[in-house]
Order: C-alpha cells, then sequence, then structure tokens
C-alpha cells in the first residue's frame, strides 16, 4: 500500500493506491473519490454493540466503510474529513491512541476501533461519554480542523478541551475549571482538561466551537 | 474583485457583446450563476485585475482549446472574454449529483478560472472512475456520469453514509474538490445557533 497526504495542510486529503488484495477502512462519507472497480462494503464500527456506543456515545458513526481492490493492478481511493484541516499518519505496533470524536479518518484492516469510558465529566464537557481507542499493528490517518500540533509532556499540563485531538493512553484526562471561578468564565476558557502521565498529546490549532462562536452572532 | 488597476475599465451586463441576450441570463441565473456579469476591459496600457473566490479553497486556470468544458456552476470565476459561457443540462440525474440542476458549458478557446472548497486535483478518466457527489469542480465534456452506487450493494451504499456516487465513464479528466460543503456543514450544522425567523 502506497499512501501521501496531498493539499495540506490546510485542506489535507489521503491518497490511498491498494496492492491487489488490499483493503482499507474509513470513517463513513470518508471518499471523495475512487477506482469504479473497487469494493466498497459498509460494516458495524467494530461490532454492533460497540458501533452503537460509538455513535451514540463516542461521537463517531455507526458503519464504517471497507474499501477493497479486488482486481489485479494497482487502484486508488481519495479519502478526507469532513473539516478543512492537517491529516497525520501514524504507525502502530501493538500499542494504541486515543482519539476525541470526529478525529478518525481511515485505518488498515490490522487496527481495531475500540471504545472506551471517559467519564461522566467529558460527556458534560460534550465531548463524547466514551472515547475511541485504536490499537493493533497497522497505519492510522486521522486529522483536525485546523493545523495539527504535538507536545511531550512529563507530569502535567493544560489544554482546552475543544482543542484536544489524540493522545497515548496511559495519559490520565481530568476536566476542571481554567483558572478561578471569576478568570473561568470572563477569561472565554471555561473548562480546560489536565492531563497527567508521561506521553504525547496532539493538539489542534483551531477548534469549531471556536468557529462557531464567531459565527453564531453574525447569524440573523 | 478583490483589485485591479484604476483604469481598467468595468461594464456590468447581462450577456457579453456581441453575443446571446437576456435569455442568455435567464440561464445563467438558472445554473445558480449571477444574472449580471462584470467585464473588465483594460485600458490602451494593460492593467491588472484580481479575483477571488468566497470559499477558501485552491483556485485553477485552464486554458480551454476549441473545447467544452463543463463546470459546476459555483465553481465558475472568471474566463476570458472570447470563451462562451452557457447553461448546460446534464439531464434529472443532476439531481442526486450533489451540485446544483445545471451546470456551465464553457466553450470556444481562451483562458477559464476555477475555485473550489478545498484542493483541486485531477483523475485521468480511461474506462470509469468515481467521484463522490458535492466534489465536482469541472470534467471534459468526452466525459459522461451517471448517477449510481459507491458500494457493492445499495444497503452497503447508504448504511456507509457514501450515498448516490457520480460514474464517470469515456476518456478524459475531471476536476474533484478534497472537501465538500455539506460535510463541512454536517459538522458545523449542529452547533450553529438556529436563526431567529
Amino acid at each position: 500500500m502506497q499512501s501521501t497526504i496531498n493539499g495540506g495542510p490546510a485542506f489535507s486529503y489521503i491518497d490511498v493506491d491498494l496492492e491487489p488484495g488490499e483493503s482499507v477502512i474509513a470513517e463513513s462519507d470518508a471518499m471523495s473519490s475512487m477506482a469504479a472497480d473497487l469494493d466498497m462494503t459498509a460494516r458495524f464500527n467494530g461490532g454492533f454493540f460497540s458501533g452503537l456506543l460509538k455513535k451514540f456515545f463516542g461521537g463517531e458513526s455507526l458503519f464504517v466503510n471497507e474499501f477493497t481492490n479486488q482486481t489485479n493492478a494497482v487502484r486508488r481511493v481519495t479519502l478526507v474529513q469532513n473539516t478543512p484541516g492537517e491529516v497525520r499518519e501514524v504507525q502502530l505496533n501493538g500499542d494504541s491512541i486515543c482519539l476525541q470524536p470526529g478525529a478518525y479518518i481511515c485505518s488498515t484492516p490490522g487496527l481495531e476501533l475500540g471504545v472506551r469510558w471517559a467519564g461522566l465529566v467529558s460527556w458534560i464537557a460534550r465531548e463524547g461519554m466514551f472515547k475511541l481507542v485504536v490499537s493493533g499493528k497497522g497505519t492510522l490517518w486521522y486529522g483536525a480542523y485546523g493545523g495539527l500540533l504535538e507536545k511531550e509532556i512529563d507530569g502535567e499540563y493544560v489544554v482546552d478541551t475543544g482543542h484536544l485531538v489524540a493522545y497515548e493512553p496511559q495519559m490520565k484526562l481530568k476536566l476542571q475549571l481554567a483558572g478561578g471561578l471569576f478568570s473561568s468564565f470572563f477569561g472565554g476558557e471555561g473548562l480546560v482538561t489536565r492531563v497527567e502521565g508521561k506521553g504525547k498529546v496532539i493538539l489542534q490549532t483551531r477548534s469549531l466551537s471556536g468557529l462557531v462562536g464567531w459565527l453564531n452572532p453574525k447569524l440573523r | 474583485m478583490i483589485a485591479m488597476s484604476a483604469d481598467v475599465q468595468v461594464e456590468t451586463t447581462t450577456h457579453k457583446r456581441g453575443s446571446g441576450s437576456v435569455l442568455r441570463a435567464v440561464k445563467r441565473l438558472l445554473a445558480g450563476e449571477s444574472f449580471f456579469l462584470n467585464h473588465y476591459t483594460a485600458s490602451g496600457a494593460g492593467g491588472d485585475v484580481w479575483l477571488a473566490a468566497t470559499l477558501s479553497g485552491d483556485m485553477m486556470t485552464y486554458d480551454l482549446q476549441q473545447e467544452n468544458l463543463i463546470v459546476q456552476a459555483g465553481s465558475f470565476v472568471a474566463c476570458d472574454d472570447s470563451v462562451n459561457v452557457d447553461m448546460n443540462w446534464q439531464g434529472l440525474k443532476s439531481v442526486f449529483s450533489g451540485e446544483r440542476l445545471f451546470w456551465l458549458n464553457l466553450s470556444g478557446a481562451g483562458g477559464v478560472v476555477l475555485s473550489s472548497f478545498g484542493a483541486i486535483y485531477s483523475v485521468e478518466v480511461d474506462g470509469e472512475y468515481i467521484v463522490d457527489t458535492g466534489h465536482i469542480v469541472a470534467f471534459n465534456e468526452t466525459l459522461d456520469f451517471k448517477i449510481s452506487k459507491a458500494g457493492a450493494s445499495w444497503v452497503s451504499s447508504i448504511l456507509g453514509g457514501e450515498g448516490f456516487v457520480c460514474r464517470f465513464q469515456g476518456q478524459g479528466t475531471v476536476w474533484c474538490q478534497s472537501h465538500n460543503g455539506p460535510g463541512f456543514g454536517k459538522a458545523l450544522g449542529p452547533k450553529l445557533r438556529p436563526r431567529s425567523a
């Protein structure tokens, strides 16, 4: 399998060239174009119950699409996320990564998409009651609205909840007020996430709620 | 237009000088373009006009050489005076194409400027190729598309969220936009405040 991320960073999309027999799994409606003789089949997002959990509590779709090349030549499928922004490719080697709702775009079949309890607090912050955990061996593509930033953390770090995209599973997330009561509500930050542990977090430079906050007063 | 030389003449008309009529403007209106076109004419010394699209995304130029280019109406930005802009009817299938019902048919010879939401990439079609609805910018008239299912079965296509797709046939180039408005709208829409009536 050959893949390239093009159009980036503002409008990243993924060209995946599948060898005969290979397949790639993608988020519902991620396909923008593909060779006509590729097979596309919808399947539950990691099993029926897990799929339901993901849809209703994790902000992901109930179904994912599997694109399979059953021809005997290389075939291309072009995949994209629905927000403009950067896309990143990661190789997982038996390890796992946690994704915030909406960040998942596509992955190779060796990876498993699971859900894990994220907590009531996460649900209150509208980040989903469950979190998506991708694990196994293979390649994962995820993306964000805006650019992607990476931060290595050892100890504690405070992140705006709407800007968190992905993090390593050993990291502990705690929701809290940004500062005191006053600065939290008048400083515009409100709730933030305190990340604890040793590992990486991935952040997005923009947030949809930021755009919405800017747009809403302009709508009449 | 975002800027231009001070001595460029701007003339707003319903049709191109010496060709067509108000009827053509009505047809353009049907295609989702403006009723009026702005003509920018340079003075004897020449001049510049800077153009930009409304949506964030790529723009492309195409050199039309006595051929037809079918353009999704929202993507059309500008063209040389020598290019004919006409409405194009691709049949009722357009209802399902995620684009507007009417298309623009650019013919003749000259430069064309198009825009998109997202990046523009081209696909050389020789035989068949599938483009998801809402991702078409333009295509050579040598290509034809029909609406079909994306997956092996309709059940799969609808459950998988792809629904209808455009299946291009023939030989030529189709220009696609990486992103599409409805997709972004789906992510943004639920967060927007409902409009007060």
